[in-house]
């Protein structure tokens, strides 16, 4: 006892003391959570250069299941019957739009995108060990990306305009929003910048290409699907702003593009996907489902309006659409039908997580190809188009437009058949309606509900800016 | 009492001969009996000692109050002290050798002693700042789940709140408002000197619903339901920055002080308490009734035939799910005593709650040893250890976006189904119709799996060094410290049998996770207490080093094989793993002086630390704190004293791990770990928040201390706050974080005591709190009105954080003067009440004692959600009445306003009969000291008018923003519980 109190009271404490003031522990704590900004902004390597590649991969899926299945309301391609969230039934379909919540979707997703791709893009210029071919290839590579990405949010919100120089750091002013025209204009000179890139880009990407662009993956293959890109671009400048001489440029898009007419049907198919897996931690098909959920429904006007040939019905509708079986009447909503475009081809009634949805594929150019060709004033040529896509997509025989038909005849049939050949893609029934002026002419299910001309700015772009919700900018 | 001396007690020696002659004077003995005043029952345990003209160490008295204490020769002033009790100080005449005491109870505590530093204490009597202390015995007379509980009503200046009625705890705490909006927002807790961790980590149950917050909607426990109640002696909550500045930058929101029951001196002495109890709903939700006609316009044709054989079915299928529970049990243990050097308290307990909902509840189990040695006669040592084991299966409440939780599918499920039906073979069916036309949540519980576990050990040792170093001066050197680890492991599993999983792409979902927290902390200190210059001084410093470790992990699988529950059983495994560590190192020191015969009392502080989570972990940040008290003795008659006290402070709110970090995302693609740009950037430069108080005061007693009263007053700024800018989202950032702004909270806080009656047999104790804050965001450093992370859901009524207004304002759609929906939106209302009572009553007679505890919440508003959902189902109770048509209106044009309800409450919280039982009976036992039965209830009773289950709800868990939102939570319950002890 004595020894013991002794050396605690003398000197046990010293040690203590001494320990606690030289030693106290190191405070620089390291963050194993993550990688940091500082990864790519630092010292980037070629290897850390092949990985951000891999995230903008990654990232070009941003809000894909935005535009898919939320454009897909606003649209009327269908429904979402689930009832776990009102706003699905109500807001969705009769507003007014909540910048704060649904509508302020599909925006920072693929700003997201866009700053990393311009974080990678400056990385580049200061990587070693990169060739000039290689830094080629990875340009354009970034700038497709960046370009689509621009090119969408800029559709999204259509006439209320959308900020392009963002390529700023945090913190400065806000760029200004430029008009729809200014925005589709940026977008379409960067997709052209990017391809100039990519033919410079020598044979290969210094990167791993993901699943989803077989046959697409060197930079002279990855440069058609470049070129897919900006005809459909150009197709929407032109009826979205009526950009006359976009045609013009549509048409010479489409010729380096990858349409072909050989090889139908199956190359309708031939095109870019969002490959989705089941992997672990990848992204997963974000419509399919059990045919027994109760989530999406194809919106009755497209179950009743499908055309036939000899009592055979489009096969567009019928290998993309089921009865359901049951009917679901949610908020005078009434489902009927399921979407199984995505769902396992053995068994229509279950889901295939690993479904992908087509980015751009053979059968959308040959539809672009037939609107550029009739507004171009190749009428014959136009309708030609349509009556290949019938036949090989729907099984059905010659339509009815001629090319001595009104123009407004022939964009029913071409919605027609853009409605049935990518439904649940892309929203396109609701762009198609917007671009070509045919809002009013969408279904309306209950009185009061309505169709939306765009969506809105999301408030914080508001915020940020000092105006107050809903803001237009521009 | 001879000890051995050690050489520097030799050393010391040598300095006292250096002393006047009067310490080397003959020695005399002094015995006495101690009492009760009034019934004249002895006192046990009383420590007697001398305090002048020197001071010794304590004597205890023995089970029959005697006492027997040796004090140098001539006049002698004795100090008489016990828990509970009034302190006596006594001057002892030359030559008197026997001194008996009647000691009066001290019911409102105003001689305990109460945390004021480190390492250093006050009498309440004297303390500058307002400080809340609860004893074990107001702590133990209604049993509680979790500790927090059973503070509600007790104390002022504390806001409590369950987050749902789920078994095993769930509840926030929050000491004078709301003082941040992204840094840490709970209490630092302190449990026998070691920091004690109150993580929330969430089960996996919010990813198995899809709900929208997975983390935050999985209505997760907070740890502190691992501590035991029963093991405790006392709760000290320090509520100002004056008061918690010594804790330094996590002291923001409070401290709360715990300390654990410790051994006395003496025979051991065994106590063993046996209770059963049962819980039952208090409040179920309601359903509407149908017609054939109602039904069949609803859900069409199809329903018709449930109509053939009955015109108005009705089944309560809430009440086929929330059923009064099994019993409960828990069985209490302890055993303490020892000698003058070595003292010990071993406890164990073990706890069975059973909940309301089908297949859920909590139990725990733990084993405390505490041991005080003293080694020679100049150091003390304390060692605290206790284990803990916490077992809880909390069910399938709250936001789920697949029906597979209770309360969310029944709010879409119509009376007429029958959910408990079983067909011929004994299976349960799917609704059939409706949303929640594939789910049937009995055979959710009968199937699923939610359960948790969590093993924790926290142990602890303080050594205390007290040098004899003169008369009139003291000088002690304390080193304590501690570690304190849990483990906790989250099984959830919800099989792909269930009808709600059979739909789902991926059916069938398995969810293993859990957090492994260790913290480590310790501090040396050294104490001087003396007359310096004339001045009684008491001078501290000192050194504190913490370090906090928290690692949570989850592996979540999908696509299960039929039956399967491990998570390689599943094609969809998804990983996760985050670690967060916190270290920080401190140096304080405070200076204590009394001045004009101790009735001035003048402190003041600093402390300077740096951290590891601050941008410049090299920097120091300094905290000052100076308070005072003066006492106006005596004032309005003898023992009616009057106390004012005024004090400033400032505490600060560290930055949360991880938010000077900017982080990428890591998103894979087909094989490939990418690096991408992710929405949420850091600030390399990150602070503290800072909080500065002034807090006021006046306190004192009446009628021979019969009556107390006690009113505080406080106003905090806390400044560079921590915020998260909200950038342009087209610069692909969704937030950055950084410092800035300001936020004002105000209150008073007040307090009386009453003691109506005060005999020898019969004595009622009256006690009242009242607390009321208000809080102002007087500067957002530029940022527009924003909602906070998990604030409530779009236009569905959210809490908005806008310059000018209360940090707890409710904004949403109301209705504009046509009836239609607002253009913008407008507060609605205000989650924090506008003020909070409690009451509490003990009764003694003889041997029965009666106590009550009434807490009532005034004002503070709920999202009601529930009442929402029940309405976009058609199943409201009310539907087709007026007030239903008001409601409906606003839910088809967006308007929110009819369902933000009143949060006001009147809980009777506890209610507790015992009967001592008469020594004549148990004395042919032999041994038994005491005997005891009783029977208590918590949650008795609820009074109020809001239409959901139970005001006191949060759907999101704690979190920095009190958040009313109420979505189909676990239902309240009431806990009724006999209860036996017996003392040995």
């Amino acid at each position: 006892m004595r020894i013991l109190t002794s050396r605690i009271a003398g000197h046990g404490l010293a040690p203590l003391v001494l320990t606690a003031i030289l030693g106290c522990g190191e405070l620089d704590i390291s963050n194993t959570n993550a990688p940091t900004l500082e990864t790519l902004t630092g010292a980037p390597t070629r290897t850390i250069l092949a990985r951000a590649a891999t995230g903008i991969f990654s990232q070009s899926y941003n809000d894909v299941a935005t535009e898919v299945t939320v454009y897909a309301l606003y649209g009327r391609e269908g429904y979402n019957l689930l009832g776990n969230d009102p706003r699905e039934t109500q807001e969705q379909f009769r507003g007014p739009p909540d910048p704060t919540g649904r509508h302020s979707a599909n925006w920072i997703g693929p700003y997201q995108t866009i700053r990393t791709v311009n974080t990678y893009l400056e990385a580049l210029a200061v990587a070693p060990g990169m060739t000039p071919a290689e830094v080629k290839a990875s340009q354009g590579f970034a700038k497709t990306v960046k370009a689509w990405m621009l090119h969408r949010v800029a559709v999204r919100t259509g006439a209320l305009g959308v900020p392009v120089a963002v390529d700023q750091p945090l913190g400065g002013a806000p760029p200004p929003f430029v008009s729809f025209s200014a925005a589709l204009q940026a977008a379409n000179t960067l997709m052209d910048e990017a391809y100039q890139d990519l033919l410079a880009g020598g044979t290969a990407f210094p990167f791993t290409v993901p699943p989803g662009y077989t046959g697409f993956s060197t930079p002279a293959t990855y440069a058609r699907f470049n070129r897919a890109l900006a005809a459909k671009m150009n197709v929407h400048r032109a009826t979205f702003v009526n950009c006359t001489a976009c045609w013009q440029q549509a048409s010479t898009a489409m010729g380096l593009s990858f349409v072909t007419d050989a090889g139908l049907p199956a190359s309708l198919a031939t095109g870019v996907y969002y490959q989705y897996s089941t992997t672990a931690n990848e992204p997963t098909n974000p419509v399919t489902e059990p045919i027994a959920s109760q989530r999406y429904w194809v919106h009755p006007s497209i179950v009743n309006g499908a055309q036939s040939t000899a009592g055979v019905p489009d096969r567009r509708l019928t290998t993309k659409v089921r009865a359901a079986g049951r009917t679901l009447n949610l908020n005078d909503l009434v489902g009927t039908h399921k979407p199984v475009m995505y769902n396992s081809a053995s068994d229509p009634t279950l889901a295939n997580l690993a479904a992908p949805i087509p980015w751009i594929n053979n059968e959308e150019l040959l539809l672009l190809r037939a609107e550029i060709n009739w507004f171009t004033n190749n009428q014959a040529a136009a309708v030609s188009d349509i009556n290949l896509v019938r036949l090989q997509a729907g099984g059905l025989g010659p339509a009815a437009v001629t090319a001595s038909s009104s123009t407004a005849d022939f964009v029913t049939e071409l919605l027609y058949n853009r409605t049935f050949s990518l439904m649940w893609t892309q929203g396109t029934r609701w762009i198609d309606a917007r671009r070509h002026g045919r809002t009013t002419s969408l279904p309306i299910d209950r009185p009061g509900d309505i169709i939306y001309p765009n969506m809105v700015v999301p408030a914080a772009e508001c915020d940020a800016r000092r105006l107050p919700t809903p803001c237009t900018p521009l | 009492m001879k000890l051995p001396r050690c050489p520097w007690r030799t050393l010391s020696a040598v300095m006292l001969l250096a002393l006047p002659a009067a310490l080397a004077a003959q020695e005399r003995r002094v015995t006495g009996l101690i009492t009760r005043q009034g019934s004249g029952i002895p006192i046990e345990g009383v420590e007697v000692s001398v305090i002048a003209p020197i001071r010794s160490e304590p004597v205890r008295s023995g089970v029959d109050g005697r006492y027997a204490i040796t004090v140098p020769a001539g006049v002698v002033r004795l100090q008489v002290r016990q828990i509970g009790y009034k302190r006596i100080e006594f001057t002892l005449p030359d030559g008197q050798s026997s001194a008996d005491f009647a000691m009066a109870q001290d019911v409102f505590k105003l001689n305990e002693v109460v945390v004021s530093g480190q390492a250093t204490t006050i009498e309440r009597r004297s303390a500058t700042t307002s400080i809340a202390l609860v004893t074990a015995e107001e702590l133990k007379r209604v049993p509680v789940p979790t500790v927090e509980a059973a503070l509600t009503g007790k104390i002022t200046g504390v806001n409590l709140q369950t987050n749902s009625g789920a078994p095993g705890g769930g509840i926030q705490m929050q000491i004078r408002g709301n003082n941040t909006v992204l840094g840490g927002f709970d209490p630092l807790y302190v449990v026998d000197g070691v920091i004690y961790s109150n993580a929330v980590v969430p089960s996996g149950r919010g990813l198995t619903n899809n709900a929208a917050n997975a983390a935050l909607e999985a209505d997760a426990v907070n740890r502190l339901a691992d501590l035991n109640p029963n093991d405790i002696a006392s709760i000290e909550v320090l509520k100002g920055a004056a008061a918690s500045s010594i804790y330094g930058s996590k002291a923001a929101n409070g401290v709360v002080v715990i300390t654990t029951t410790r051994g006395a001196n003496g025979a051991p002495r065994f106590n063993v308490t046996q209770r059963f109890g049962r819980f039952e709903p208090l409040r179920l939700m309601e359903h509407r009734r149908w017609t054939q006609d109602s039904a069949v316009a609803r859900y069409g044709a199809g329903v018709a035939p449930l109509f053939a054989n009955n015109a108005n079915p009705f089944f309560d299928n809430p009440a086929a799910i929330y059923k009064t529970s099994g019993p409960s049990y828990e069985t209490v243990l302890d055993v303490s005593g020892g000698t003058a050097n070595t003292k010990y308290f071993v406890a164990g307990n073990w706890k069975n709650d059973e909940g309301i909902e089908l297949n859920t509840g909590a139990a725990k189990q733990g084993l405390r040893v505490n041991v005080d040695q003293t080694l020679g006669s100049t150091v003390d040592l304390k060692v605290s250890s206790v284990y803990n084991r916490n077992t809880n299966r909390r069910g399938w409440n709250n936001n789920c976006n697949n029906y597979g939780c209770h309360g969310y599918a029944l709010t879409y499920i119509p009376s007429f189904i029958n959910l408990a039906a079983r067909n011929t073979e004994g299976f349960l069916s799917p609704v059939g119709i409706g949303n929640a036309a594939n789910s049937n949540t009995i055979f959710l519980s009968e199937i699923g799996v939610n359960g948790e576990e969590t093993n924790r050990f926290t142990g602890g040792a303080t050594l205390a060094w007290r040098p004899n170093i003169g008369t009139g001066q003291t000088l002690r050197f304390v080193a304590g410290g501690g570690i304190d680890a849990f483990d906790q492991r989250n099984d959830v599993w919800s099989p792909n049998d269930l009808f709600h999983e059979r739909v789902q792409a991926l059916p069938g979902e398995s969810v293993e996770s859990g957090g492994r927290s260790k913290f480590v902390n310790w501090n040396v200190n050294a104490i001087h207490t003396g007359t310096v210059l004339g001045l009684n001084l008491s001078s501290s410093a000192g050194l504190q080093y913490e370090d906090r470790q928290l690692n949570t992990f989850s592996i979540r699988t999908q696509n299960l094989l039929p039956g399967q529950r491990n998570v390689n059983q599943g094609t969809n495994i998804t990983a996760n793993e985050n670690l967060t560590q916190e270290r920080t190192i401190a140096f304080y020191a405070s200076e204590e002086v009394r001045l004009l015969s101790e009735k001035l009392l003048v402190r003041g502080g600093v402390r300077a630390e740096r951290s590891s989570v601050m941008g410049d972990i090299d920097k120091y940040y300094v905290f000052p704190n100076v308070s005072s008290s003066y006492r106006f003795q005596n004032l309005l008659g003898n023992g009616n004293d009057v106390k004012i006290r005024a004090a400033y402070g400032e505490t600060g709110n560290q930055p949360l791990f991880g938010q000077k970090f900017t982080n990428l995302l890591t998103p894979q693609l087909g094989g490939q770990q990418g690096i991408a740009v992710s929405g949420a950037a850091g600030f390399s430069g990150v602070e503290p928040e800072r909080l500065k108080e002034i807090e006021g005061g006046i306190e004192g007693a009446l009628y021979s201390e019969r009556f107390t009263y006690e009113f505080t007053y406080f106003n905090r700024n806390t400044t560079n706050l921590l915020l998260n800018r909200v950038p342009e989202p087209s610069s692909g950032f969704a937030t950055q974080v950084f410092n800035g702004g300001k936020i004002n909270n105000w209150g008073y806080e007040a307090g009386v005591g009453f003691t109506p009656i005060q005999s020898a047999s019969l004595m009622w104790v009256s006690r009242a709190t009242f607390t009321h804050y208000d809080s102002k965001v007087v500067d957002l450093a530029g940022l527009p009105p924003f909602f906070p992370a998990a604030s409530g859901f779009g236009n569905l009524g959210r809490t908005r954080v806008e310059q000018g207004k209360q940090i707890t304002a409710i904004v949403g759609f109301d209705f504009d003067a046509q009836g239609n929906r607002a253009a913008a939106l407008s507060q609605l209302g205000n989650s924090a009440p506008k003020f909070r009572m409690g009451f509490s009553n003990d009764v003694t007679w003889k041997g029965f004692s009666f106590n009550t505890v009434v807490d009532w919440q005034q004002g503070g508003s709920v999202i009601n959600l529930t009442e929402y959902l029940q309405d976009d189902g058609r199943t409201s109770a009310d539907w087709g009445s007026p007030e239903w048509q008001t409601r409906y209106n606003g839910y088809l044009k967006g308007v929110i306003a009819p369902y933000i309800e009143d949060a006001s409450f009147v809980k009777v919280r506890e209610i507790s009969v015992n009967y001592d039982i008469p020594k004549s009976i148990y004395s042919r036992l032999g041994g038994v000291r005491n005997a005891r039965v009783g029977i208590a209830a918590r949650n008795a009773f609820m009074f109020a008018g809001y239409r959901g289950l139970d005001p006191e709800v949060a759907n999101f868990g704690s979190a920095a923003i009190r958040n009313n939102l109420d979505i189909t939570p676990y239902p309240p319950s009431r806990n009724i519980l006999l209860n036996f002890s017996l003392g040995y």
